[in-house]
């Protein structure tokens, strides 16, 4: 069945069009757009710790209470003062630097770790890191880094709620804590969404940086697929192909960058049902 | 004596041997928005153009290079440049030069940044009050006074935050350019050789922490001077805002 396709794909394309198809279906390129996973995962969950941090960082921007209200502004400014790729590769790093003193304590002996020159102090303190683990931390580091931007966007959007609305619930007889949490927080999206899609947006091209952490997502699959392939008994199969490869990589962002402009879109028109924003407004 | 022991101290010690690598960041930026700002306004003015070829290609280069990252681009780039090395650049007798980081980083850059910046100027140039435009046609002004005279000056004044703002991004941008394209023996940037100490004694929180207040410190003083710019082009309005801190708008 499969291979009278074959034949008769083949056969329609002309045999160039089937090589084609072929090599671009081999397995090592289905490893490829399997990998797509990875910046997909990252992307999602990225921007749900992003969301998370970022209205975090706007409850304490807005504490009245002084040492939370520092606090908030120093983590959107410094983070903000400091390149994106710092971060991802400096927070795995401690993260993991942290867990194995941790680990130290526990598992060596006084004395070896007196003695120690080396890091970790001894090798039953060695915390061997896989995809995974790098994935959730690049996901937690992508978090705090764009929850920065998200914090200072909802704790714009936040004061962007008509005081008249506020003012109205509390008259009905709402207290402060329902007054908050059912009419800012609920009118807040509308006015912080536009603000989200554009974080979303730098998040979303911030996933190209998973192959710092040694994460084989579409980077480096591109890298390794594109080198000039060179087989003993073939020959050169192709030369250097990288920028093709890269180039659908080009290609494939703009899609995605689309695909989410249409989304947002939509999900902006959801969210302003049944609120008039005047015309030009926010 | 104590000045001495100060400077012994392994966070001096790392302050001194970043100094080096932060030129390699500075470079990068430095070169790049020469080129970059006047490629920015040409594409702005592209996209607002009449013409619809010119005013579709602006579009298409500025949604490109905004939609896809930077990392992918340094990539691709220095890649279409090796593929390129063959046919073109060696028998020119040009490859050292074209295939340098130090070329092509900012190269990358010019065109990642235009795009942004395009951006934001085509906004501001929407926003230049009509009024300003009606009256200069009433006195009988030719399109290219008008530009001149009034759409660039409140262009200019209107997109300036954002662009400060842009230019404090393209700084930060500038340390994907060692990712990517290969390191030249000492050609290193501040990320490279923090990561170049880190491997020796896996200290964490001082090289990349030194690192950091780096960018942070070159970032505010790129704010200051683009404040004193600012400055400079409200100085006719009475009441404008004219501090530009630390606190810029975080969209990009």
């Amino acid at each position: 069945m499969l291979e009278s396709i074959i034949t008769f794909l083949t056969q329609w394309l002309g045999e160039d069009t089937g090589a084609t198809l072929a090599y671009i279906s081999n397995g090592k390129h289905l490893a490829w757009y399997a990998s797509v996973r990875f910046t997909l995962i990252t992307a999602v969950a990225g921007a749900g710790c992003a969301v998370l941090f970022g209205l975090l960082g706007a409850a304490m921007k807005r504490s009245s209470f002084l040492p939370f209200k520092l606090a908030g502004d120093f983590y959107t400014t410094i983070v903000r003062g400091i390149p994106d790729v710092l971060f991802i590769i400096f927070f795995p790093l401690a993260f993991e630097q942290a867990v194995e003193f941790l680990m130290s304590r526990v598992k060596c002996s006084p004395e070896a770790i007196a003695a120690a020159t080396q890091w970790p102090p001894c090798d039953a303190a060695q915390w061997y890191l896989g995809t995974g683990h790098y994935l959730t931390m690049a996901c937690i580091s992508l978090g705090i880094v764009y929850g920065a931007f998200a914090a200072n966007v909802i704790h714009g959007a936040m004061q962007a709620v008509p005081r008249g609305q506020l003012e109205a619930a509390a008259a009905y007889g709402f207290t402060p804590r329902q007054v908050f949490w059912r009419f800012q927080v609920r009118q807040m999206w509308i006015y912080a969404l536009p603000g989200l899609s554009n974080v979303w947006m730098l998040l979303l091209k911030a996933t190209s940086f998973l192959s710092l952490l040694q994460i084989p997502d579409i980077v480096l699959w591109a890298d390794r697929l594109g080198s000039a392939n060179y087989f003993p008994i073939k020959g050169l199969v192709h030369p250097d192909w990288r920028w093709k490869y890269y180039l659908v990589l080009f290609v494939f962002f703009i899609l995605l960058t689309l695909l989410s402009e249409c989304f947002f879109a939509i999900l902006q028109a959801r969210a302003s049902r049944g609120i008039a924003i005047p015309e030009g407004g926010e | 004596m104590m000045f001495e022991s100060l400077l012994q101290s392994p966070f001096m010690q790392d302050v001194i041997t970043l100094g080096k690598p932060a030129l390699f960041n500075l470079y990068f930026a430095l070169a790049s928005i020469p080129l970059g700002f006047p490629f920015a306004v040409l594409l702005a003015v592209g996209k607002a153009s009449n013409n619809r070829l010119i005013s579709l290609l602006s579009r298409v280069y500025i949604y490109a290079f905004r939609g896809s990252p930077l990392f992918i681009q340094l990539f691709m780039c220095y890649s279409m440049m090796l593929a390129l090395n063959q046919p073109l650049w060696k028998p020119w007798g040009i490859d050292h030069i074209v295939l340098h980081p130090l070329f092509l980083g900012p190269t990358v850059l010019i065109l990642n940044t235009s795009a942004y910046a395009a951006e934001i100027f085509y906004g501001a140039m929407a926003a230049v009050p009509r009024g300003e435009i009606e009256a200069a046609l009433s006195v009988g002004m030719k399109p290219r006074q008008i530009f001149r005279s009034v759409t660039w000056p409140n262009m200019l004044r209107l997109a300036w935050p954002a662009y400060t703002n842009e230019m404090v991004f393209l700084f930060h941008a500038t340390t994907l350019i060692y990712f990517t394209l290969p390191v030249i023996n000492e050609q290193k940037d501040l990320m490279n050789k923090a990561g170049e100490l880190f491997e020796r004694d896996y200290n964490v929180f001082l090289h990349f922490g030194v690192a950091a207040l780096y960018f942070l410190s070159i970032s505010i003083l790129i704010f200051w001077v683009a404040g004193m710019i600012q400055r400079h082009l409200n100085k006719h309005i009475t009441g404008a805002k004219t501090r530009l801190w630390f606190k810029p708008k975080y969209l990009r």
